[in-house]
């Protein structure tokens, strides 16, 4: 390969971090529709959410696996070669497609530890997006949720069931700070004999 | 043993050049991004998944068990990959194998996509058997596609399947070891409305 590899693990983290972020707001939404969760719905209509994760899965693939047809890479000529390194910079034909993202990463593929960072901030990304739609769509469907969630002292996921990430996350540190030591103690007390901690702390939370 | 499973790659890797849509497809499959990706996000759909709450607990708790197994299998692979440095099928075999992808630099043994494959599907399982027969399907799949393109022998697939399960039985037991730390952490997300 006649180019920086530097010049091709930017080509590729761009493209990743799009792949990731559309898989993983995809499959977000498609888990929290069959869960119920509706704090996190990019639209009030659970049929509509879960067609609209599928789509997103659906586009993240023929994206990053299309993008060679149309993004000048490390992907022209020869690329139906397995030798990563006998390619030229330019866009993929059709007959190059399959094998176009086949790049070892010390040519500039990813490696594992740069796919799991990548990954971290698209899942990221993708549960902020939901949340800022879902507070929107939420909104948009007050009437029967305000119902719902009157006098609901849930939290977490199950309290996102019936309010917006926002109303959410108070009442959830509110539960939170209260519960944990009691949490904790009665965790250390109910760990089985092969716990550590139960070792280490077991007597003093007696 | 070793004849047999040159012979078992030659064999399976004969298969292609025959069917461009098959070769096309294997490519895809055996990509690094394709499958890998999908092991995450099942990890990730796991976490959210789960009707009531205590459903929700075991799931997020194995999912996160399979996260930590899926890094564990990396790190296990790496230090046998340091203590045995077995050659890369197209290495030994140059005239008889299709080579249909790069050519990876690193030792053979095990089979380090198929360990992680293995370690999330299972945990998924240990959830659910039909969920965890979908993934453990698509970490054989995974593996086949690398031997069929030849990056690998079968046994390195057989051995990184074995990894990943052995790795996320250990993980487990790590969990037991750690409690109540794994469900401090799930009560923690809880607590920024994530869990």
């Amino acid at each position: 390969m006649s180019v920086n590899p530097n010049d091709v693990r930017n080509l590729f983290e761009s493209h990743y971090f799009l792949f990731a972020f559309l898989s993983s707001l995809g499959t977000l939404q498609i888990a929290v529709t069959s869960s119920g969760i509706r704090g996190l719905w990019l639209t009030p209509y659970c049929r509509v959410t879960r067609w609209l994760g599928i789509f997103c899965i659906i586009m993240g693939i023929l994206i990053f696996f299309g993008q060679p047809l149309f993004v000048d890479g490390p992907w022209a000529e020869g690329s139906v070669q397995a030798e990563s390194t006998t390619r030229e910079w330019g866009i993929a034909s059709w007959d190059e497609l399959a094998g176009a993202r086949n790049v070892n990463d010390i040519h500039g593929g990813l490696d594992g530890v740069d796919q799991a960072f990548w990954f971290s901030l698209a899942v990221i990304s993708a549960f902020a997006v939901s949340v800022f739609v879902g507070a929107l769509s939420v909104k948009a469907d007050t009437k029967e949720i305000r119902v719902d969630a009157k006098g609901d002292v849930t939290d977490g996921l199950t309290g996102l069931g019936h309010r917006s990430y926002f109303s959410n996350l108070p009442i959830s540190m509110r539960n939170f700070r209260l519960e944990v030591r009691k949490f904790w103690r009665d965790g250390v007390r109910s760990a089985d004999r092969w716990s550590l901690i139960q070792l280490i702390f077991g007597g003093s939370t007696e | 043993m070793n004849s047999m499973d040159a012979s078992l790659l030659i064999w399976l890797n004969g298969l292609s050049g025959n069917i461009k849509f098959l070769d096309d497809a294997m490519r895809l499959i055996a990509s690094d991004y394709l499958m890998p990706l999908a092991f995450s996000l099942s990890m990730l759909g796991l976490w959210f998944s789960g009707k009531t709450s205590s459903q929700r607990l075991t799931y997020q708790i194995t999912a996160l068990i399979g996260i930590s197994a899926l890094s564990i299998s990396n790190i296990v692979v790496w230090t046998i990959n340091s203590l045995w440095n077995r050659p890369r099928p197209f290495l030994d075999h140059p005239d008889e194998l299709n080579l249909l992808f790069y050519s990876p630099t690193d030792p053979s043994f095990p089979a380090n996509p198929v360990a992680i494959g293995f370690a999330v599907a299972a945990a998924g399982w240990t959830v659910n058997r039909k969920f965890g027969l979908w993934l453990f399907t698509a970490a054989s799949l995974y593996g086949f596609s690398r031997v069929y393109v030849g990056v690998f022998y079968p046994t390195d697939i057989v051995a990184g399947a074995l990894v990943g399960i052995a790795v996320y039985r250990f993980t487990s037991y790590l969990r037991r070891a750690l409690e109540p730390l794994v469900p401090m952490l799930v009560r923690l997300a809880r607590g920024f409305s994530v869990g």
